[in-house]
């Protein structure tokens, strides 16, 4: 401890913008693991509140996937003599049409029972009309908004709310104002309430419900319950606590959220080579002081003990400052995660407050602390082992021993044949993922000797571009690789990491277009909703007849999707029109004969799945799915295994007779439109339009159109990447201003010798800024290098563990050429203040450092 | 509670206005020709129960909300009944106000079990069914909860003559009712006022544990057709501060409806 206050203290005083940028490290690596979970945390939390607040006190909800369940269903649940009551709901999330709102909660419900579920604790406002559900019921526009959404819209009782419905914008009637607590809270106080057989006809539900929540008689366990009304309702319903419609939501982002935990380990891992970095400059700058620490009698063990603890002080300072900047981060992040967690999986978004997991920041802090000592452990063993003598000798020890480069080359290799033999028998996931972590390893290792080599290969261009300050420049790395490999790592990992999160986007992107071409071929899409996304609205069957007898309609096909529980897990199934389908598709299957799949799906003799739903879920062509349906279980073999991304958990694809069979409901999602050869799309599409003028709101999207649309909203899946490649890059550029900073800042004696030799100021700054540039170039290199196998590892992994998908393999070559300006950028942007400190500083006080 | 195995819950249960009226007038209702009244509890209940029988009813309704600010509601309809005792169905059909106006009730009452109700909301162009839950729900916003419009059943109580009292002028035998068995109920007991000179249950207290809760009292006792009938009840909600106020207009007994008149089909019409 006196150690600590005599020789660190007085020491990090000193090098305060050093100490300053070595924290910095640690704050980077916790401050993007912090935000990147508490935000994804806090969308999570936000959809569970929004659940627990609307489920008020329901201790149990019925629901049967996406396409909910008849009326009967009701019935049967109110007949079950452990219920004491039951209440159906729908839930819709609706475009509002309010300037600024956006989208809209709707929890539709039957308010002649719900109010023993749901405390709808109204404003002060005429509580005769509020609390007069037969006026509410007799109304189909009647709505009860949150005081929230009231206060921000200058709503009142009887003001008018304009909302999207089946049937185009509807202006509905605020008949109540609920306070801001509890159920007016969910979903960020974007909720409102209406009748639920309303809502049945404005969101085109047929006799539908989505939901049914239950209390119980008193009494009654509800897990005895869970099991009575799974008996009674049969395999096809699932009966949860209102908490399991959370875990859902979990498992539906379980695929980001991977994605996530990866790109907050790489974050670390880069902090851990700023530490690094850092901390064995510190060392071999204060060689001088150890030897006479050393001289003095201190022991090696003291030594180690001492930059062991100034680490560890510091990966403790750094974790706690880090927790903040991860709060900022989450802030920032959230509401962009939130946003496309709901465009892309259909939950609830709204994250109403930062959700802290205590737990969470202390691993935080714990991991912060553990990765600074363990990237100060080698520095503090070299410490430890100066010898007196050597200490004032300087120079020699930035360069790499030949035992050294010997030791860590056959580690190298030794850990690459073992990652590839991991590669061969990757069908154990363990194995996989160790292979992965040894292929990094290897880069690591091999990172400063293959710095040494680029270097050299860099020197005759450095040299051609500037003769005396790319030689100083080049040298200067050839001969000090350890000074810059945590500079090198750093860039490295973190382009590698941009890479393969590029690459993955880009081969989801590839893949998703090549899908589009062959599989979604229609000339006109008819939807409810301007939005593909939003399955909140459906057709009625009867419109397919009238949009056949269109002029100019060669076929129309009734599509519906309905998101289904399947092995515990979301998937999604879609009924067609087998038949149709078959003459329309050019897609060729995975696995199967493209005829005899289409025919034996037509038949209702078994379903296609897509690729990923098979991958997901371990399954293979004829093996047989079980299906839940709310009436019965559909239990088919798989006859065919397509390429198919339009769910991120997998489809199923079945008969529409089938599903009528099993799930009675007729309505559709959105009709394809085939044109006859000879007419003129738009023609057809105008009169399409015309048809239904007045009388419903439809949209028409031309086939161009609408893969424009799925383009843009795999592009929002993007978007999700893009926000892991925003960190990447930022990691990535504070990484490069960190180590080049720390570095050059720590050359200021051999500047200072350069000066003095005759190097005029200007030689100075270039060669820095030169070394700098080679730095990045190095990093860029290495980087690009190792992304190419890291994006190999991360497409196995999306294919294994997250979305089943099999992406094709694209490397990112336009992300790489736009981010070799960024990086030299960030570099030069790095070595502008320490070379102009450098060619400023006085000559003594330069020759006097150390 | 097992509703379900309570098949003495037949009457009006609890969404239909309907229900509140028949309800009521089952208590208040009583026929001219009066037997001569046994001073035993249970005798008094089921004769006063038996003396409201009549084939068939109409009349216009007039339902008045006061909240606790002494703001109002107000609803009109007319109510059709036929049959009666557990048997009856009825119709009601709201004319007031304009928001409600053609929405219509059908309850179809059975000795055994609980009431079939649907709802017919001619916005939205269909009927709904509407089920039995919890009755201790208020009654679309009024101070009656659906437990309130339930058909008394004398047998299904326990009844105890606790006294004789003058209420507003009258003599009336004051009765203690609590639900029997597998009756469930929200309220611990409830103490009914029969007057002795017509058999009109004026006043009816509703206690939950030891507080009284709810409080009906009829007033207004005409005879109609030879029954006598209160033509204004109120019931209040006394933790609430409010009351609801319910007048019947227009009444007629024993008039020739038809049964198909009674039907979800005709509830459509």
């Amino acid at each position: 401890m006196r150690l600590l206050r005599l020789l660190s203290w007085p020491y990090a005083r000193r090098h305060l913008l050093r100490t300053a940028l070595t924290t910095a490290g640690i704050v980077l690596g916790i401050g993007v693991f912090v935000g990147m979970y508490t935000a994804n945390k806090s969308v999570l939390l936000g959809f569970s509140e929004t659940i627990d607040r609307i489920a008020g006190k329901a201790e149990l909800q019925v629901t049967a996937g996406e396409a909910g369940f008849g009326e009967d269903i009701l019935e049967k649940v109110q007949s079950a003599s452990i219920v004491r009551v039951a209440v159906p709901v729908i839930e819709a999330v609706v475009s509002s049409k309010l300037q600024g709102e956006g989208d809209l909660l709707v929890l539709a419900i039957d308010m002649t029972g719900d109010r023993s579920l749901r405390d709808y604790d109204f404003d002060n406002g005429d509580e005769d009309i509020i609390d007069d559900p037969l006026v509410f019921l007799a109304q189909p526009d009647s709505l009860i908004v949150s005081k929230d959404l009231a206060d921000r819209n200058g709503l009142s009782l009887g003001s008018r709310l304009p909302l999207q419905t089946a049937d185009g914008e509807k202006s509905f009637t605020v008949r109540g104002i609920m306070k801001p607590s509890g159920l007016a809270t969910a979903f960020g106080g974007n909720l409102a309430v209406m009748d639920v057989y309303a809502a049945q006809q404005m969101f085109g539900r047929g006799r539908t419900f989505d939901r049914i929540d239950l209390a119980l008689t008193p009494g009654t366990a509800p897990a005895d319950a869970q099991a009575e009304l799974t008996a009674l309702l049969g395999p096809g319903f699932d009966v949860q606590p209102p908490a399991g419609r959370g875990r859902q939501a979990q498992a539906m982002v379980a695929g980001y959220t991977m994605m996530v935990n990866i790109s907050s380990v790489f974050a670390l891992f880069i902090g851990m080579f700023i530490i690094y970095n850092s901390f064995a400059t510190a060392v071999t700058e204060r060689r001088a002081e150890i030897g006479v620490l050393r001289a003095l009698g201190a022991t090696r063990a003291q030594v180690r003990t001492l930059f062991l603890t100034e680490s560890l002080v510091l990966g403790l300072l750094g974790s706690l400052l880090g927790l903040g900047v991860g709060s900022l981060i989450a802030r920032g992040v959230a509401s962009a995660i939130g946003a496309l967690m709901g465009e892309l999986y259909g939950v609830a978004r709204q994250a109403a407050e930062i959700a802290t997991d205590p737990l969470v920041l202390s691993i935080a802090v714990a991991m912060g602390i553990v990765t600074s000592v363990v990237a100060a452990a080698i520095p503090a063993r070299n410490a430890a082992r100066v010898d007196p003598v050597d200490a004032l000798r300087k120079g020699a020890y930035q360069a790499l021993s030949a035992g050294e480069s010997r030791l860590r080359v056959i580690t190298a290799v030794v850990l690459g044949v073992l990652s590839i033999g991991c590669l061969i028998g990757s069908q154990s996931r363990l194995l996989f993922y160790v292979g992965y972590a040894f292929t990094i390893a290897v880069a690591l290792l091999l990172g400063p000797m293959l710095t040494v080599r680029l270097a050299v290969a860099l020197r005759p261009l450095l040299t051609w571009l500037r003769p005396v300050e790319g030689a100083l420049a080049a040298d200067s790395v050839i001969q000090a690789p350890k000074r810059i490999s945590g500079s090198v790592a750093a860039l490295m990992l973190s382009l590698a990491l941009i890479v393969a999160f590029a690459g993955m986007a880009r081969g989801a992107y590839g893949s998703v277009l090549q899908w589009l071409e062959t599989t979604l071929n229609p000339d006109l899409f008819v939807m409810p909703s301007q939005r593909l996304d939003l399955r909140t609205m459906r057709f009625p069957a009867t419109m397919a007849p009238q949009i056949a007898t269109v002029p100019g309609v060669e076929r129309v096909q009734m599509f519906r999707s309905n998101r289904i529980t399947f092995r515990g897990k979301p998937a999604m199934v879609a009924a067609v029109e087998m038949n149709s389908v078959r003459e329309t598709a050019r897609n060729e299957p995975v696995a199967g004969d493209a005829d005899d799949m289409y025919r034996r799906a037509a038949a209702g003799e078994g379903v296609i799945v897509a690729d990923n739903f098979a991958q997901l879920h371990g399954l293979g062509l004829g093996d047989e799915v079980d299906i839940p349906a709310p009436y019965g279980m559909v239990r088919l073999p798989i006859v065919g295994i397509i390429v198919d991304f339009f769910d991120q958990q997998g489809t199923v694809y079945m008969d529409r007779t089938v599903f009528l069979q099993y799930w009675r409901d007729d309505t559709v999602s959105d009709f394809r439109v085939f044109v006859a050869p000879g007419s003129a799309i738009d023609d057809v599409r105008q009169r399409v339009i015309n048809l239904y003028a007045g009388q419903r709101h439809v949209f028409v999207l031309t086939n161009d159109e609408g893969r424009e649309y799925i383009l843009r909203i795999a592009g929002q899946w993007f978007g999700l990447m893009n926000v892991q490649i925003a960190i990447a890059v930022l990691v990535a550029i504070l990484g490069i201003v960190n180590t080049l900073t720390v570095s050059i800042t720590d050359r200021r004696r051999e500047l200072g010798v350069l000066k003095a030799v005759g190097a005029l100021r200007g030689q100075v700054r270039v060669a820095i800024w030169l070394e700098a540039a080679s730095v990045a170039a190095i990093g860029l290199i290495l980087g690009s290098v190792l992304g190419a196998v890291n994006l190999y590892y991360l497409l196995e992994i999306v294919q294994r563990d997250a979305l089943g998908w099999r992406l094709n393999y694209q490397y990112p070559v336009t992300t790489l050429l736009m981010l070799v300006p960024i990086m030299l950028a960030a570099a030069f942007v790095a070595a502008l203040w320490p070379s102009e400190a450098a060619v400023r500083r006085s000559l003594v006080e330069a020759l006097a450092y150390e | 509670m097992n509703r379900h195995s309570n098949p003495e819950l037949g009457f009006c249960e609890y969404a239909c206005g309907a229900g509140v009226i028949a309800c009521v007038l089952t208590f208040v209702s009583l026929s001219f020709a009066l037997p001569q009244a046994a001073d035993d509890a249970q005798k008094i209940v089921d004769e006063a129960q038996t003396l409201a029988t009549t084939k068939s009813e109409r009349y216009a309704g007039v339902l008045q909300s006061f909240n606790a600010d002494r703001k109002t509601s107000e609803k009109r309809w007319i109510f059709e009944r036929i049959g009666s005792h557990g048997q009856s169905k009825s119709i009601i059909r709201f004319t007031e106000p304009p928001e409600v106006l053609d929405v219509a009730l059908l309850i179809v009452n059975h000795p055994e079990r609980a009431s079939d109700q649907w709802m017919w909301t001619p916005a939205l162009q269909r009927d709904r069914r509407i089920a039995l839950q919890d009755r201790s729900t208020r009654f679309f916003g009024t101070d009656f909860t659906f437990e309130d419009l339930e058909e008394r059943e004398a047998g299904q109580y326990e009844h105890t003559l606790l006294d004789e009292e003058n209420i507003d002028g009258a003599n009336a035998w004051k009765i203690q009712a609590i639900a029997k068995g597998a009756r469930s109920s929200q309220y611990s007991k409830q103490i009914l006022w029969i007057r002795k000179d017509n058999y009109v249950t004026v006043r009816i207290d509703s206690y939950v544990k030891d507080e009284v809760v709810r409080r009906l009292q009829s007033s207004r006792i005409l005879s109609v057709e030879g029954v006598w009938t209160a033509h204004e009840m109120v019931m209040s909600d006394l933790p609430r501060g409010s009351r609801t106020r319910l007048l019947l207009e227009k009444i007629q007994y024993n008039l020739p409806l038809r049964d198909s008149d009674f039907t979800v089909q005709a509830l459509r019409r």
